[in-house]
């Protein structure tokens, strides 16, 4: 991703910076903002490594620096992972393996056995550090100023104002306006003061370019050159949020809907003319600088930080084997699974193609169990197909593809029906609250029709789910509208982009697709393309709940524009020169999954009924009962979900959960998500794994050279690690890297959620989100032997960095004989797993799920029918 | 009828007593709560259906008398008429709605009994408030309400933010407390026996008589409406509202956007007579409703973050209400509240809505996103809008984004001066102040020996110092103790001045005393307690989060703070209000050194409070024994 070579880039910077004292205004901002959040605006959340900062190093050196930098936490509580293994959920065989893994003397390893179970509270709270006692500490004990208490609301107001995208009536910016200019022309232009640009030296002083500001200010407020770059990291970092989405929207101004000019430079330029406003306000012109003031000891400096991660090495061990445990238990049961069955299955009667996403892992699960005539495939949610998407009713388009591509192609919904071009709807009367009113009108309103939300509050709140929302899903198309797919002309579009795809690079996505998953022959009667997105209500973070493959957008249009090209004649002309032949009786349905509701919509019902296709029925009745299995599963999460047996009394509680206003958690996401498999279906089919793995299909006999895996891998390693990271950070300290809990945010200018009304935004996942995750790394198990893997991660460039310093784990599982290998960067390591443990056995999903409200080891279903 | 109303107030003590006594488990907690809010809603709704069937008559009950002496009683006193009913039946609908909503809303979050006890001990302080029969009982309830503001304010007592936004909120209040203790004092000396609401509207009855001067009713009808206006977030006072917004959710929509908010109406509702008697007053009222409509429909056009202008919208409202009062239009008040009330609860409980709804129902095509158009001057004609000088424009626009510059404005006048004094005296030396005060003493003791004035005199240096002693508490940042000890000093020398004022006091005085100081007591024993191996002034401003780390001395140190405020649990409270009756018997002159000294001791003693018990743990300078070599 863009921050990724931008962190790289800081090495070099920083080690340049210790020889050369000078300070460079430019490279230090760039130094600075690589410890930024990198979160987009809330409408499409896209899930990366909330630590990028520090992926260059190994990850607990990594996450030891990163929490005397921001100061948080970097494990969990000692005594979670001493309740875990009193449990039984850490084995002693894995406090073993961690121990031998922690690469102390023998010496230490005893010291290490004999003092783990020892009481320690002392770990439970964030260490000191530079965000929280850095020189500008200095500003409250020194000079008894709060200068953050003085500052911020202030600077937040300009910057939620300016970059605001609808939430309020009056613009600030004008097209094209700078954002220093624009603070200009109001401290400059207007009869009322600007508080407090209106302090006669600051006022001065706008006159000036931004950069010359904030060198001003720095020699005035610091006043020796050494701290001026920790000084701005520490401003900076007093506001993480808003820095960082600045700095994001420096980088890429499109994902802001309305454009505006920002830049990190003149954001600072901003805070410090303000400071030094305050400071001349409150102590004078001629004030004390930081320099000037005697340090007090203990204070973090950003080089003795920076350079001395220390780790908490008992906890580094708890963790390490809370990992090692829970990944054994994939580990021992893949190892004990009977060698895959080479033959292929006979036609299967329907095929299903699913998103990688862990919350398909368990419905492909029910539906194979329910019919094990149906073969399941995974792939990243968007199909190989990667595009702009503008429905009828958005306004905008949006990347329907993971992040790290940018899409070239726009695809447009028309309407087919023929009431198409009225476009002017009458305002819902249902939507007056939102409504921004004139005064008078709002008068009238309260009046008249105030009383009459009283019914509407009691209504929502004493029967919810009683009906759907009004607020349609983005994607959730209607059934009578048309993907304009087929390019007609090879013109650009105004905003540069090509409308549609020609044959030839429909033929291309689609075959890049079928080899990456290995479907290349046995094509059945019925495929079913199913994408996921998720409904709920009150919920700003919707975004983070769709398809992550998507950039966190429902996967619907992918899957209908899937299914289109796969039907096209044309299209399989070409793919059958290119070697796929797709039999003409194969039909290709499009379906979305509401993860949240667990329901299905099939999409396109016209093209159905003009031409049934005959396993449909089946196919759709054994996915309403894997759908009611799977709301089941899901429901064992929830504490207030029915204690009921019934399977339909949980479903209709999941479903009015998606359309509760009060309720925050409509689903728990990617909660416990730990592994990714990427291999074939025999491999994965007789195993439980808890709704906790990615699985993406994949052929390893069909891949010598490893091209096909290092795709696969160039998708799964951002998208699957950097949910898994993202999660893992967010409950770990959930204050620091996630956004907190959910209940006071406050929706700010459609950018983010802030704690009130003068708060800063929240970066990461609320806590409702993470509350139940067990904060693992994830394991990618490749089907695949070590020698082919080696010419991949050969192939996959920077993403090295992510297995190298083990920001994730790899194993590889050989096709034939199941032998495992762990990767690190000294090479494979076979990994030995205690002779004597068996993974647990059942027979069905239903009987393992009974009265369990944790996180259930890995099973080995005993099927009497294989 | 009576017994409902005395269940309508006490089922929801009863479910604050429960829930404080229940362990944390939260289906515990819930039950109660359900069952409590039920039965208070079983007895509000069987109460309101009596008063109906009784043809809507004023009802007033008499429980019992406190406390009486000759010249003073303190009855508690209970009172309904159909502005009592129209509020009682809005905080039933909306409060049961909310504890529904947060049966859910709250699930596993850390502080689900902390959420519950306080917004129980709202509601009841809201009853209190609804149903009082005097202006004593009234200001009882608005204590309540206040605290139980400030506490749930600080909800999230991790984040700094929501710390100081709880202590900015309850500044106003204890302002505007101001306002409403010299009130009820005034009412006590206008009216004496007859401080019912039941009888005011007959004082005012016979034009020819009014029940006291023009200059009187005039300063009465001033405090009622300062009072009003912080509490209902009106002119000069708006920009708290906004800032209050820190809560879970649904406490900001039953606090902020729904009951407390009109709690200012309320009040002047309940005082019409008094204020509306003469024009000038009603004139205020009105100015006052239209400066805040002004203000706040303009600052509401800038707000970037929807609580933010959900919160301008609603103050703009209410403002409304103010100006309908002034121009007596009761009726119309009574409709607007309750519209007002359920439309913004509403509005607050789905405003996260807000991204989805802007983005994919006003963003659907229909081209009336106002994202890509400016609407400001969209009210103006269009060839005038385009040619308004940019100069406007941006003096328009900073207006808005400052809010009018309101709370710069209250700083300026109100807390910056006494803080300057404040801090005048704590710099001095303390022999010196010493000095200063015996000499002082001596020379006005002396006089008045020399001329043979009666002691009653001496009261005027003490109430002096009293007032003094406040402030160096209010200015005091490195000791808690001297806050502490400052406060203290402080009442006791109201009590003193009363004594001095009025011999015959004595016991009244005692009964003051018995309130404040075991409570400042207590005080200093916790704080020492507290800060036993801690250096205070060496990081005299970080939050020391000692109610995580401590919760049980940091409780003693909240109940000693609300001994010292004169919370109504404490005898201090009665005792306040005794003084202040002393005082209107003897000398006028002396409520007010005693109210300022009050309200400011209110305001140091939360800050302590704030600054030892909130805020996130941290673990400091723990030396790191496992470090990788």
């Amino acid at each position: 991703m863009v921050y990724r070579d931008c962190a790289q880039q800081t090495i070099e910077t920083s080690n340049q910076k210790l020889q050369n004292h000078d300070f460079n205004l430019d490279t230090a901002l760039a130094n600075i903002a690589h410890w930024l959040p990198a979160q987009g605006p809330i409408k499409d959340f896209i899930h990366h490594n909330t630590l990028h900062a520090v992926q260059h190093h190994p990850f607990h050196e990594g996450i030891a620096i990163a929490a005397k930098i921001f100061g948080a936490r970097s494990y969990l509580p000692l005594t979670d992972y001493q309740n875990m293994f009193h449990q039984g959920r850490i084995t002693r065989s894995a406090i073993d393996w961690a121990i031998e893994h922690s690469g102390g003397t023998p010496f230490e390893q005893d010291n290490f056995r004999n003092t783990l179970f020892e009481d320690d509270n002392t770990g439970h709270y964030p260490p000191t550090s530079l965000a929280n006692h850095g020189i500008r500490t200095t500003w409250l004990t020194q000079l008894e100023i709060d200068l953050n208490a003085m500052v911020h609301p202030i600077l937040f107001r300009l910057l939620g104002n300016f970059l605001d995208q609808g939430i309020s009536r009056w613009n600030l910016s004008k097209t094209g306006e700078h954002f220093w200019k624009c603070i200009v022309r109001l401290a400059q232009n207007s009869l009322l003061p600007l508080y407090p640009f209106n302090d006669a030296a600051v006022h001065d002083l706008l006159s000036k370019k931004p950069e010359d500001v904030i060198l001003y200010c720095l020699d005035k407020i610091v006043g020796d050159e050494q701290l001026y770059e920790q000084y701005l990291l520490e401003m900076l970092l007093a506001h993480p949020g808003w820095s960082g989405i600045v700095h994001v929207i420096e980088q890429k101004p499109n994902m802001l809907l309305a454009r505006r000019e920002i830049s990190l430079k003149e954001m600072i330029a901003v805070e410090c003319a303000i400071e030094l406003a305050f400071l001349h306000k409150k102590k004078g012109e001629y004030f004390k600088s930081i320099a000037a003031t005697p340090h007090k000891k203990g204070i973090s400096l950003l080089k003795s930080t920076h350079l001395k991660p220390t780790i908490p090495l008992h906890l580094r061990i708890w963790h390490e084997a809370m990992e090692w445990s829970l990944h054994s238990e994939l580990l021992l049961a893949l190892k004990t699974l009977p060698s895959a069955n080479k033959k292929r299955l006979t036609t299967p009667k329907a095929q299903a193609l699913f998103c990688i996403d862990d919350r398909e892992c368990s419905l492909r699960r029910h539906l194979e169990e329910i019919n094990p005539a149906i073969e399941t495939f995974g792939a990243a949610g968007f199909f190989g197909i990667d595009f702009f998407y503008q429905g009828l009713d958005d306004a905008y388009p949006v990347a329907q593809c993971p992040n790290i591509i940018t899409p070239k192609h726009l695809i447009k919904e028309s309407n087919s029906a023929s009431h198409s071009g009225d476009k002017t709807k009458p305002k819902k009367l249902t939507h007056m609250h939102f409504t921004a009113h004139s005064m008078f009108r709002g008068w009238l309103y309260t009046q008249t029709l105030g009383i009459g939300y009283a019914v509407k509050m009691a209504w929502d709140v004493f029967r919810p789910g009683s009906k759907l929302p009004n607020i349609r899903a983005l994607s959730e198309v209607e059934h009578h509208s048309h993907l304009h797919l087929l390019r007609e002309s090879d013109e650009l579009t105004p905003d540069g982009f090509l409308l549609g795809f020609s044959y030839t690079e429909m033929a291309d996505r689609l075959s890049g697709l079928f080899r990456n998953i290995g479907l290349t022959d046995n094509f059945s009667p019925l495929i079913v393309i199913v994408a996921h997105g998720s409904s709920s209500v009150n919920n700003p973070h919707f975004a983070a709940y769709d398809c992550g493959a998507c950039s966190g957008k429902p996967g619907a249009p992918n899957a209908r524009a899937f299914a289109w090209m796969a039907n096209h004649k044309a299209v399989r002309a070409i793919l059958r020169e290119q070697g796929i032949d797709i039999p003409h009786e194969t039909r290709f349905i499009a379906a979305l999954h509401n993860t949240s509701r667990d329901e299905i919509t099939y999409f396109d019902p016209h093209l159905l009924e003009q031409s049934p296709v005959p396993n449909l029925p089946a196919f759709e009745e054994s996915m309403s009962t894997a759908l009611q299995r799977n709301a089941k599963e899901r429901s064992r999460w929830f504490e207030l979900a029915p204690k009921s047996e019934s399977i339909e009394t949980t479903h209709a509680h999941v479903k009015e959960r998606a359309t509760s206003i009060f309720e925050p958690r409509p689903e728990y996401n990617h909660s416990n998500n730990l592994y990714a498999i990427v291999g074939r279906r025999q491999l994965t089919r007789d195993l439980f794994m808890d709704r906790r793995a990615f699985l993406h299909s994949y052929d390893p006999t069909t891949d010598e050279l490893g091209d096909i895996m290092a795709r696969i891998l160039s998708a799964v390693i951002p998208v699957c690690g950097g949910i898994n990271l993202e999660y893992l950070f967010s409950r770990i300290d959930n204050s620091v890297y996630g956004a907190g809990t959910k209940l006071p945010h406050n929706v700010i200018g459609l950018l983010g959620v802030a704690n009130g009304v003068e708060g800063d935004l929240r970066t990461g996942l609320p806590a409702q989100m993470i509350e139940v995750h067990q904060p693992a790394r994830l394991l990618i198990v490749i089907e695949q032997s070590c020698d082919i893997v080696d010419k991949t991660i050969a192939k996959i460039g920077a993403l090295k960095e992510w297995l190298d310093n083990e920001w994730i784990r790899v194993v590889t599982c050989h096709p034939d004989s199941h032998e495992l290998f762990l990767y690190s960067a000294k090479g494979w390591e076979a990994i030995k797993l205690p002779k004597d443990s068996k993974a647990p056995v059942a027979t069905s999903s239903l009987d393992i799920i009974a009265g369990q409200t944790q996180t259930i080891p890995v099973h080995q279903f005993i099927r009497s029918h294989a | 009828m009576n017994g409902l109303i005395l269940t309508s107030l006490g089922l929801p003590l009863l479910g604050f007593i429960l829930i404080f006594l229940s362990s944390t488990n939260e289906k515990k907690i819930a039950a109660i709560s359900f069952w409590c809010s039920h039965a208070m809603g079983f007895s509000i709704i069987a109460l309101l259906v009596l008063w109906a069937l009784g043809g809507y008559q004023n009802h007033e009950y008499q429980w019992l008398t406190l406390y009486e002496t000759d010249d003073y009683s303190f009855p508690l006193l209970f009172y309904l008429d159909r502005v009592g009913a129209a509020f009682l039946f809005c905080t039933w609908a909306i409060f049961s709605i909310i504890v529904k909503y947060c049966r859910v809303y709250l699930h596993r979050e850390a502080g689900y009994k902390r959420f519950f006890l306080t917004i129980f001990s709202f509601v009841f302080g809201l009853n209190l408030v609804i149903l009082s029969g005097s202006i004593d009982i009234l200001f009882a309830g608005w204590e309540i309400v206040g605290i139980a503001s400030f506490l749930l304010i600080a909800f999230y007592r991790h984040r700094v933010q929501p710390i100081r936004n709880a202590l900015r909120a309850y500044t106003i209040y204890r302002f505007c407390d101001i306002g409403l203790l010299l009130g009820s004092w005034m009412s006590h000396m206008m009216f004496h026996e007859s401080q019912h609401f039941s009888q005011l509207a007959d004082l005012f009855n016979n034009p020819s008589m009014p029940p006291a001067g023009y200059g009187s009713l005039l300063l009465v009808s001033t405090l009622i409406l300062i009072a009003a206006s912080g509490k209902s977030a009106q002119f000069p006072f708006c920009f708290w509202l906004p800032r209050a917004m820190e809560g879970p959710t649904p406490s900001s929509a039953i606090f902020y956007g729904a009951l407390s908010v009109h709690l200012g109406v309320f009040l002047l509702l309940r005082t019409t007579p008094i204020w509306s008697y003469h024009y000038l007053t009603r004139a205020s009222v009105f100015i006052i409703g239209l400066l805040t409509v002004i203000v706040a429909n303009i600052s509401e056009k800038t707000q970037s973050n929807i609580k933010g202008k959900i919160a301008y919208s609603s103050i703009t409202q209410v403002g409304f209400m103010f100006m309908e009062l002034a121009l007596g239009l009761e009726t119309l008040v009574l409709v607007h509240f309750l519209g007002n009330a359920f439309l913004r609860c509403y509005q607050l409980l789905v405003s996260p809505s807000i991204v989805v709804h802007l983005l994919r129902v006003e963003g659907s095509a229909d081209a009336d996103f106002y994202i890509q158009n400016n609407a400001k001057f969209q009210f103006l004609p269009a060839s005038l809008r385009n040619t308004l000088p940019e100069v406007l424009q941006n003096t328009l626009y900073v207006f808005s984004l400052q809010e009018g510059n309101l709370e710069l404005l209250v700083r300026s006048i109100l807390w910056t001066p006494l803080k300057g004094i404040g801090a005048f005296i704590n710099k001095t030396n303390p022999w010196l102040k010493l000095l200063f005060s015996v000499t002082s003493l001596a020379i006005i003791a002396s006089i008045i020996i020399v001329s043979g004035a009666t002691l009653k005199y001496l009261a005027l240096p003490v109430s002096v110092f009293m007032v003094l002693a406040s402030l160096s508490a209010f200015s005091q940042k490195h000791s808690p103790f001297s806050v502490w000890n400052a406060i203290g000093l402080s009442s006791t020398l109201a009590g003193v001045a009363i004594w001095f004022i009025n011999p015959s006091a004595l016991f009244d005085v005692i009964i003051f005393a018995s309130g404040i100081i075991p409570a400042w007591a207590l005080g200093i024993v916790v704080l020492a307690k507290l800060l036993k191996n801690n250096n205070f002034t060496q990081d005299p401003f970080t939050y020391r989060a000692f109610s995580e780390t401590q919760p049980k001395l940091s409780l003693l140190l909240f109940l000693s703070f609300l001994g010292l405020v004169g919370f109504p649990i404490s005898p201090a409270f009665l005792g306040e209000d005794l003084l202040l009756s002393h005082a209107s018997s003897h000398d006028p002159w002396f409520a007010l050194p005693i109210t300022i000294a009050f309200v400011i001791n209110g305001i140091a003693a939360a800050r302590v409070f704030q600054r030892l018990c909130l805020g996130r743990p941290l673990e400091v300078n723990i030396p790191e024994i496992d470090i990788l070599t």
